[in-house]
């Protein structure tokens, strides 16, 4: 990187801070105690951190969100990037109308299938499971339109070379193209990983069962209860915000670039 | 391996497949309330005692949220067949459930319960519908009026003011808020659903005619009741808008002492006398054309499609719920009002109506406590009436007009549901 | 033989679970709309076109779809404008352009939830940060999500706050691929900071504006998360948005046909914009080319 002014960089240090300070004022709080936020005092305490894990299950919310996410990302992306693969190596008969229902899903709003996947998971007796969270987020058309485009960029004399060599698509797509377009599956699998994590609407009526909550779901309960007697306890709920946020924002610090190119290349489709 | 060793494993197995076979022996069910904080921790003990009494039962209790939550976790519950076996139903919105065949009769069950006999004909009432059990009470209420001593005193009001005409409370509000609104204290709480139907009815009116199911909504009183709760908020500014947008806000902002007045359940009464203290009075509700209180609260039903021996299970709770020790303890804690005759004789409940003053305000205004309409089509008018209520109150509409359109609005969906 | 089936086995997983749960709902939506059901009775009756006359009388939807545009029409605009003007000022790769870039970008990627949350104690009458501040400059109490005006303003703020980073992001991509040149023929034309953003910045992002602008709408129309944990579409539907009376309508009064007819009326609505976003990204490519 170029050399910067010094300057510069303090300023937007602090505009970054100051755009950012609703969430870093929240988690101030998050480590204070209660009586102190509503006394305008500070007193330091994890305390809010133990009840939220402990008293109010955030610690099986955040493991149910790494799994569910974690999951959709694992058989959404294979799905993806089996189905991009596919499309863009071999022609076959109806491949393109199978494409082209592929990309209209971009058009289609999730909110028509609300209250269908509501009650055919209800009928096959999948609500308040795993599967009934995960299943109906694993498709995902932007993936596949996505890595097609970018399987397409790969040079074909790739496979032409391995076939030769007696290899079968399985074995094309899981040395070759798979390992040619990681930065491409990483985008999207990011991309995908940090969509499901902050999906609400879906877990919220899927999920009657508390031992399912997301935490976007355990999160928007809590708030709503109002935990204490009289004042909202609010270092209680901005702890478990905190708790909320603070993966992916660690996550985000590590991967910043690549997502930044995934939605980028993206919104160039 | 050693013979011992092997053993070991035997009786470890062993041991392991008889306590799942214990586990099967015992009947378990589900029952979704919605009590928590201070209610919670009494029906927590109640259900404790049970199992304790019936170790052959295990009582899966779960906090679902507030009636409303209740209501819509049920209807969703359906048809994904995740549904309780037992579940608190508020007293007016369970005829959605009892008219659709999801609730099972407790007739049966009830007549053949010497319980019957023991219970207060008013709490008894509200569990009816067409002659059928569905409900036995267990939590039965009334509104009552709260008011924070110490800020009266500071207002300036004594604690004698009279608080019984809708004139009376605006003046006590309007002190309240002039003495104190620079603090950031403010008169009066905006009333929740609750006490707006007792207003309502202390207007000498009802928002759905008890007998007759007719509905009421757009009668002169009920539009001047309303009238009047919504002038707290917009045009005379003695009540926050905060309580308005959630009604629990107001609650809180009472315990949390920055309210002056406060018009709710008397089952709040057990969390309201801990927030507060000796700063704690109690009123019945104000007389403005009539003395009337609706009688509120919830009991449990059982559900149609769970098996019959958890049915049996769970009706034994049931009746448990509203024996004499059980409706003591909870009264005790929560200041719900006694169902059984004979809980206000044990010593807990007395214990408390000697330490607790004002407990017994709801049960000194039952002669005037009448039961409300629980037509299928309540359920939708009460989730329906939060928005005309915000749109009244905020100053959106003209109460007049609401009222009228919200008329209008039920008996057609009342028709819709009919057919 | 086994060879010519290789694609349908590699396509099979995402054509079932498309289908499964994209193509047949839609079918499924359709169905329900025509009928009346509330998930309790065992039957669910053909009323025809009934839940569509009603949705289509009711107070209730004119006013969701009045409040959707208000918020697309007034977050929209703000949010590009300011975007775009930010971004002209970040599109160097330079450290401090880097670190802000990532500030402002961050509120994207993280939970609505979390921040609906944040904001509703941030906008509170009585703890809330922003009134904090008022007092300390003597302005009273301000009732933020109360007051029907303010609450969809504040909705609008939040939404902006969240999403800007995401349209700065794209702005920038778009912004460095206009070539230097242009930028200097304009400077040594004697141009201004002003007129060369007017003459050559704001027509050559064009295609990318047009993208944000569909994109945005699109998404106006289905925000959900923050009005159900900020205002629940309160106070007296002054925030109710479409989405948002679909989930009350279903899911809370369980009317299963007119919920499924909101539904469909949603679905052609966000079809129609998605036709037109693909027309506009071709012109895009037009342009380009």
């Amino acid at each position: 990187m170029k050399r910067d002014n010094p300057f510069l960089v303090g300023l937007a240090a602090i505009a970054g801070l100051l755009f950012l300070s609703p969430v870093l004022y929240s988690i101030w709080i998050s480590f204070q105690t209660a009586d102190a936020y509503y006394t305008g005092g500070t007193a330091f305490t994890l305390d809010n951190y133990g009840r939220a894990i402990g008293q109010y299950d955030f610690a099986r919310y955040l493991l149910n969100s790494l799994f569910v996410s974690g999951m959709v990302t694992l058989l959404g992306i294979s799905f993806a990037t089996m189905a991009a693969y596919a499309f863009a190596r071999f022609s076959f008969r109806g491949g393109n109308l199978l494409f082209g229902a592929t990309i209209a899903t971009l058009m289609i709003p999730s909110h028509i299938s609300l209250i269908p996947n509501y009650l055919s998971l209800a009928k096959v007796g999948l609500l308040d499971t795993y599967a009934g969270l995960i299943l109906p987020a694993i498709s995902n058309g932007f993936a596949a339109f996505f890595l097609r485009q970018y399987i397409r960029g790969i040079p074909k004399s790739l496979d032409e070379a391995a076939y030769m060599d007696g290899a079968r698509p399985l074995t094309v797509l899981w040395r070759i193209i798979v390992p040619l377009s990681r930065p491409a599956i990483a985008s999207m699998a990011l991309y995908i990983f940090m969509t499901e994590w902050n999906s609400y609407i879906w877990p919220l009526v899927a999920v009657g069962d508390k031992d399912l909550y997301t935490l976007q779901v355990g999160l928007a309960r809590l708030y709503r209860i109002n935990p204490g007697e009289g004042l909202v306890d609010w270092p209680l709920v901005m702890a478990a915000s905190t708790i909320t946020i603070l993966p992916v924002l660690l996550g985000f610090l590590l991967v910043e670039r690549h997502l930044v190119r995934g939605i980028t290349m993206g919104a160039v489709k | 391996m050693s013979r011992k060793f092997q053993s070991a494993i035997a009786a470890s197995v062993l041991s392991l497949v008889a306590s799942v076979g214990a586990a099967d022996a015992a009947t378990t069910v589900k029952f979704w309330h919605s009590f928590n904080k201070t209610n919670g921790a009494a029906i927590d003990k109640i259900i404790a005692n049970f199992e304790a009494a019936n170790p052959d039962i295990d009582i899966e209790a779960e906090f679902i949220g507030n009636y409303n939550d209740i209501i819509a976790k049920l209807q969703a519950a359906i048809p994904a067949r995740r549904a309780p076996d037992a579940v608190i139903l508020e007293v007016t919105r369970y005829g959605l459930f009892a008219n659709n065949g999801i609730l099972t009769d407790l007739t049966p069950y009830f007549d053949a319960d010497p319980l019957k006999d023991d219970l207060y004909d008013y709490a008894k009432e509200v569990g009816v519908i067409d002659g059928k059990n569905y409900i036995v009470p267990f939590n039965s209420s009334t509104p009552v009026l709260y008011f924070n001593k110490d800020i009266f005193t500071r207002a300036g009001l004594s604690e004698d003011t009279p608080l019984v005409t809708f004139d009376e409370i605006l003046s006590a509000a309007k002190t309240i808020n002039g003495k104190l609104g620079a603090e950031g204290i403010s008169g009066i709480a905006a009333p929740g659903q609750f006490a707006r139907w007792g207003l309502v009815m202390a207007n000498d009116s009802e928002l759905v005619d008890p007998m007759s199911g007719e509905i009421l909504l757009d009668k002169p009183n009920t539009i001047e009741a309303y009238q009047w709760m919504a002038s707290l908020v917009h045009a005379e500014k003695v009540a926050s808008p905060d309580g308005v947008t959630d009604e629990d806000a107001g609650r809180d902002a009472f315990l949390a002492g920055k309210v002056g007045i406060q018009m709710n359940s008397t089952g709040g009464y057990g969390s309201t006398k801990k927030a507060l203290g000796d700063n704690l009075a109690v009123r019945p509700m104000p007389c403005n054309k009539a003395c009337s209180v609706p009688i509120g609260g919830a009991g449990i039903g059982i559900m149609a499609s769970s098996p019959k021996d958890v049915q049996d299970a769970a009706y034994k709770f049931v009746s448990y719920a509203s024996s004499p020790e059980a409706n003591a303890i909870w009264f005790a804690a929560t200041g719900y009002l006694p169902i059984n005759k004979k809980s206000a004789d044990l010593p807990v409940a007395k214990e408390a109506l000697a330490t607790k003053p004002g407990i017994d305000v709801a049960i000194e205004s039952l002669p005037n406590a009448h039961g409300r309409a629980r037509t299928t089509v309540v359920t939708w008018m009460r989730t329906t009436e939060y928005k005309m209520w915000q749109a009244m109150a905020l100053g959106q509409r003209d109460a007049a007009e609401t009222l009228k359109d919200f008329a209008e609005q039920t008996r057609s969906e009342e028709t819709r549901l009919s057919n | 033989m086994l060879r010519k089936l290789t694609p349908y086995f590699f396509v099979a997983p995402l054509m079932i679970s498309i289908a499964v749960f994209t193509y047949i709902p839609i079918l499924s939506s359709l169905n329900l709309s025509v009928r009346e059901w509330n998930f309790l009775s065992p039957d669910m009756p053909f009323v025809g076109l009934r839940n569509y006359e009603q949705l289509l009388a009711s107070h209730d939807f004119w006013n969701s779809l009045w409040v959707t545009t208000v918020f697309a029409v007034l977050s929209v605009p703000l949010r590009l404008g300011l975007a775009l003007v930010i971004a002209s000022y970040l599109t160097r790769e330079t450290l401090h352009s880097r670190l802000l870039r990532g500030a402002l970008f961050l509120p994207s990627v993280t939970s609505a939830v979390s921040i609906a949350v944040v904001f509703s104690w941030i906008f509170s009458t009585d703890y809330g940060m922003v009134n904090a501040l008022f007092a300390a400059v003597g302005i009273g109490k301000v009732h933020w999500l109360q007051d029907p005006f303010l609450a969809l303003w504040v909705l609008i703020f939040v939404n902006t706050w969240k999403q800007l980073g995401y349209d700065i992001v794209i702005y920038i991509a778009g912004l460095q691929a206009i070539p230097g040149e242009l930028y200097d023929a304009a400077s040594v034309d004697g141009g201004r900071r002003l007129h060369v953003f007017r003459r050559v910045t704001l027509p050559l992002v064009m295609p990318t504006t047009y993208f944000l602008l569909v994109i945005s709408v699109i998404e106006a129309f289905q925000v959900f998360t923050i009005v159900n944990v900020m205002t629940r579409g309160g106070p007296a539907g002054a925030t109710d948005m479409l989405v948002n009376q679909l989930y009350e309508i279903g899911f809370v009064l369980f009317d299963i046909g007119r919920g499924s007819a909101l539904a469909v009326i949603l679905f052609v609505l966000l079809v129609a914009l998605a036709i037109l976003k693909s027309r506009i990204i071709g012109r895009k490519v037009h342009y380009e080319a």
